[in-house]
């Protein structure tokens, strides 16, 4: 049988993965909630005139607008690229599309499990608020959701009215980030 | 060694652990969290993982699946130097509805285009060269009055686009284009490609609109697996009248079927009769050796005219001792070279990195949707910066979209070098669509280096190919399969290595006169010939050509008199002039002049240009103009070998796995309490 250091030794080893484990899914939280503080003084520098402010200064991102849901209190500083050097700090804008508050169509990516967790929420006829680069604002109105195959481009055809595409991974509670689906909210420029 | 009962209080100190446990873990995790993001380094706690996809454009409008359904046919007729090809498009529309068309297709970039006929069963209606404006306004009324008409542009020297009109339900409407080129010879082989797919082509949306006619080279592409009835069949028949005894006659990337006729005589056809559109052709075939002769003059007499066409094969160099060189190579990794082009093309760099000598000095760089250098300048060419070039190489992953011009930037930056030969050598597949922005940067760029371009995959951008070998004064070669690495590579080293014939001049005879085209001629490589093309008024007296090589003077002399007939000289002539015109815009000539004379040129040689089209129409309108007409863009295979979803990129990943952390944490902590519960209590 074992012994009672076995034991002890057993249980040691298990509080070190999860002391690892669990500290490293809370990084990825507070490194994503950290950013966005950061970011939002990167933000206030760019209503001041700065173009392409840095978050931090090995940052290769920078804020393109700001995002918020006045139904669900909700505020988001989208970064510049949809790749996985900006998204962990929240949601990216999808280069090629056009930027939010432009015309056209454009697209925003972000995680299901931080920034975009609100997403779950949204609801048609909600409304979502861009601010610029130059401090002007923009209104959208939610029109639909979707559950698409990551492979469904035509939803991030920059061309076409006026929009703001919502895109996350799907199913929201799901724990491989793999899977092929996702969750898309689409909302006209009101 | 004491036994301790179970007792319900027992879950309490349970539950403190577990408290205690998490707690310090996040305490701990908050501390490092904060620490790390103030005082490190710029390094990233994670990698970038996932690149941005690439954003290949894919067209709008009109139903892929409603499309009418396609099948080509091509035969070509080669005599001696001279191909002349009929492409027949049939056009067949299953629906109960009245169809437009509309079918964007390659061609060979050199190819004169000079015919264009309509066929409706029996009726044949013959197409006119217009200038392009007026040739889309005639065909737009035929098509609103109910007739039945096609229409063929240049959308690039090799993108082009039929569009018939009023296809009634059931029917079945056949356009034939027939064009002509100069066959290629190279290293001791003649060879005929002929392009059957458009590759979906990378737009860049970063400098808008710098490609305005996007939508215009960009067909709907049918996701492999999906084809079903709609394979674009395309058969293929040559008739070879090489005009000197063959050695052997070969299909580079297709089954053929070869009947000899005689000692230079071939009748060749795909094995397959109904072989899909997605990919190159090439037919090679290789003269015997003591046949071949080191100029080849032809002529051809048109009214008052004498057109000719001149290749001439310098005889091979001495080796002589290498000049040190810097070579720099640049590898196209965006999505459309993913699959068994990306693979194709690190073993070429490989192979050339292999080549290199210890005198020798390289840079390697990797582009998609941004460009970046191995090193930060050229380095030795010794074995330790060799080893770690082909590790990052062989790393290197085919996403995201073609910003070729960054590459092109870092690549060249207009300096001259004297004590070294400079060589960039690109390695791409050139799915582009702004190859004169990139031509432009090429020509501003280029200082005093050379620029080869190894054109990767089953349908690569001839146009960009060639053209950008030109105007960087280097050469250019394809490589289709892996098997072909090798040999290729090797003819291109072989190139690379040997020097260059250069400064050449044609020295034409007195009282002749004489309008030859290109007006420059360009240094040759090794096994490569000059091909000039000339209109003169009389074939009397000497041609002299002149040339230098290494230091030593070489001259060759061609009586005008002697010479082998051929025949459609004079639209290759046209051609060659039109593309001369075409290419003096972009360094600096009138837009205005340009045009009136390409058109005056192109209306006296029915020639498809980029300022003019073919338009035919049927006199008898045939739809009433209450039913409706349906326009329908012909889908296109994906070029074999490439992988669609790479191509055309996929929605942003959005999930973290700091979920799965957590669960994990908390599963690994309940069973470190249970540990230490069986720990207490042991069975």
């Amino acid at each position: 049988m074992v012994s009672r250091r076995g034991w002890l030794f057993v249980a040691l080893v298990f509080f070190a993965i999860a002391g690892w484990q669990l500290g490293r899914g809370v990084w990825i939280q507070t490194k994503a909630w950290a950013a966005q503080i950061l970011i939002a003084q990167a933000w206030a520098a760019t209503l001041d005139g700065r173009q392409g402010a840095k978050p931090w200064s090995w940052a290769d991102t920078w804020p393109v607008a700001r995002l918020s849901v006045p139904r669900l209190a909700v505020e988001r500083y989208v970064l510049a690229g949809a790749d996985g050097a900006a998204m962990p700090f929240g949601p990216g804008h999808m280069h090629g599309t056009a930027l939010p508050g432009m015309a056209g169509n454009s697209v925003v990516g972000g995680h299901r499990d931080t920034h975009l967790a609100f997403m779950r929420r949204m609801r048609a006829g909600d409304l979502i608020e861009i601010e610029r680069a130059d401090g002007t604002r923009a209104s959208y109105r939610v029109a639909y959701a979707a559950v698409l195959d990551r492979r469904e481009m035509w939803v991030a055809d920059p061309e076409g009215p006026t929009r703001l595409t919502l895109v996350t991974c799907y199913p929201f509670d799901a724990l491989g980030v793999d899977g092929p689906l996702r969750y898309v909210v689409v909302a006209f420029r009101d | 060694m004491q036994t301790t009962e179970h007792h319900p209080k027992a879950a309490l100190p349970l539950i403190a652990l577990l408290t205690l446990a998490s707690a310090l873990g996040v305490t701990v995790a908050i501390i490092l969290a904060g620490l790390t993001m103030l005082l490190a380094a710029p390094a990233y706690a994670e990698p970038a993982r996932t690149k941005e996809a690439g954003f290949f454009l894919r067209s709008r409008g009109g139903d892929p699946v409603a499309a009418p359904l396609l099948a080509t046919d091509v035969a070509f007729r080669v005599s001696g130097p001279i191909a002349r090809a009929r492409v027949v498009q049939t056009f067949r529309n299953p629906h109960d509805a009245w169809y437009e068309g509309v079918y964007v297709f390659p061609l060979p970039e050199s190819g004169a285009v000079d015919r264009l006929v309509l066929r409706i069963g029996t009726r044949v209606v013959e197409g006119e060269i217009r200038e392009r404006e007026l040739a889309k306004q005639a065909y737009a009324r035929a098509r609103a009055a109910g007739q039945r008409a096609a229409l063929l542009d240049q959308e690039r020297p090799n993108i082009f686009s039929t569009n018939v009109a009023n296809i009634a339900p059931g029917e079945t409407v056949v356009v034939e284009l027939e064009y002509q080129q100069v066959i290629r010879y190279d290293n001791g082989r003649f060879s005929l490609r002929f392009p059957m797919v458009v590759g979906p082509r990378y737009i860049s949306t970063a400098a808008v609109p710098v490609v305005a006619d996007a939508h215009r080279i960009t067909p709907p592409v049918m996701r492999p697996g999906t084809e079903g009835e709609r394979t674009n069949p395309v058969s293929i028949r040559v008739t070879l009248d090489a005009g000197v005894p063959l050695a052997t006659v070969e299909s580079a990337y297709h089954p053929i079927d070869v009947k000899e006729r005689d000692d230079s005589r071939r009748e060749i056809v795909l094995a397959d009769a109904a072989t899909p559109a997605n990919r190159d052709f090439e037919l090679t075939w290789v003269p015997r050796q003591s046949a071949l002769p080191q100029a080849a003059w032809f002529a051809e007499r048109v009214g008052a005219d004498h057109y000719a066409l001149l290749m001439l094969l310098p005889p091979e160099a001495a080796r002589a001792s290498r000049l040190p060189r810097e070579v720099v190579f640049v590898l196209d990794t965006s999505g459309s070279m993913a699959g068994a082009s990306i693979r194709q093309a690190k073993e070429a760099l490989e192979l050339a990195l292999g080549r290199l000598g210890p005198q020798d000095r390289f840079e390697v760089i990797e582009f998609n949707s941004g460009a970046r250098a191995l090193f930060n300048g050229a380095r030795d060419a010794e074995p330790d910066n060799l080893r770690a070039a082909v590790r990052w190489v062989r790393a290197l992953e085919a996403r995201g979209g073609t910003e070729m011009a960054a590459a092109l930037r870092l690549a060249l930056d207009g300096s001259e070098r004297s004590n070294r030969v400079r060589q960039v050598v690109f390695l791409t597949d050139g799915a582009v669509g702004n190859e004169e922005a990139l031509f432009r940067l090429i020509g501003e760029r280029l200082g005093d280096s050379r620029l080869f371009t190894v054109g990767i995959g089953s349908a690569p951008n001839s146009h960009f190919m060639t053209k950008a070998a030109q105007l960087g004064g280097g050469t250019f070669t394809y490589i289709g399969r892996i098997e072909e690495v090798r040999g290729k590579m090797g003819e291109l080293f072989a190139k690379l290595e040997a020097p260059v014939l250069k400064d050449l001049q044609a020295h034409w005879p007195e009282g002749v006169q004489v309008e030859a085209w290109p007006a420059r001629l360009p240094d040759l490589y090794a096994g490569e010939p000059l091909v000039l093309v000339a209109r003169l008024d009389k074939l009397a007296g000497e041609l002299r050509v002149r040339g230098q090589r290494d230091g030593s003077a070489w001259e060759a002399r061609v009586p005008l008199e002697e010479h082998a007939t051929a025949t459609g000289l004079g639209a290759v002539w046209a051609r060659e002039k039109v593309t001369a015109l075409v290419d003096s815009l972009r360094e600096g000539a009138s837009e205005t002049v340009v045009r009136s004379r390409v058109i005056e040129l192109a209306q006296a040689h029915r020639l498809v240009t980029k300022y003019t089209s073919f338009v035919a129409v049927d006199k008898t309108p045939v739809r009433a103009s209450e039913e409706a007409l349906k326009r329908a863009e012909v889908p296109t295979l994906l070029p074999e070998g490439w992988q669609y979803d790479k191509v055309f990129g996929e929605l942003p990943r959005g999930a973290t796995d700091s979920r799965r952390s957590l669960f994990l944490g908390m599963l690994a902590l309940l069973l470190a309490v249970g540990a230490l519960r069986l720990r207490a209590k042991p069975w």
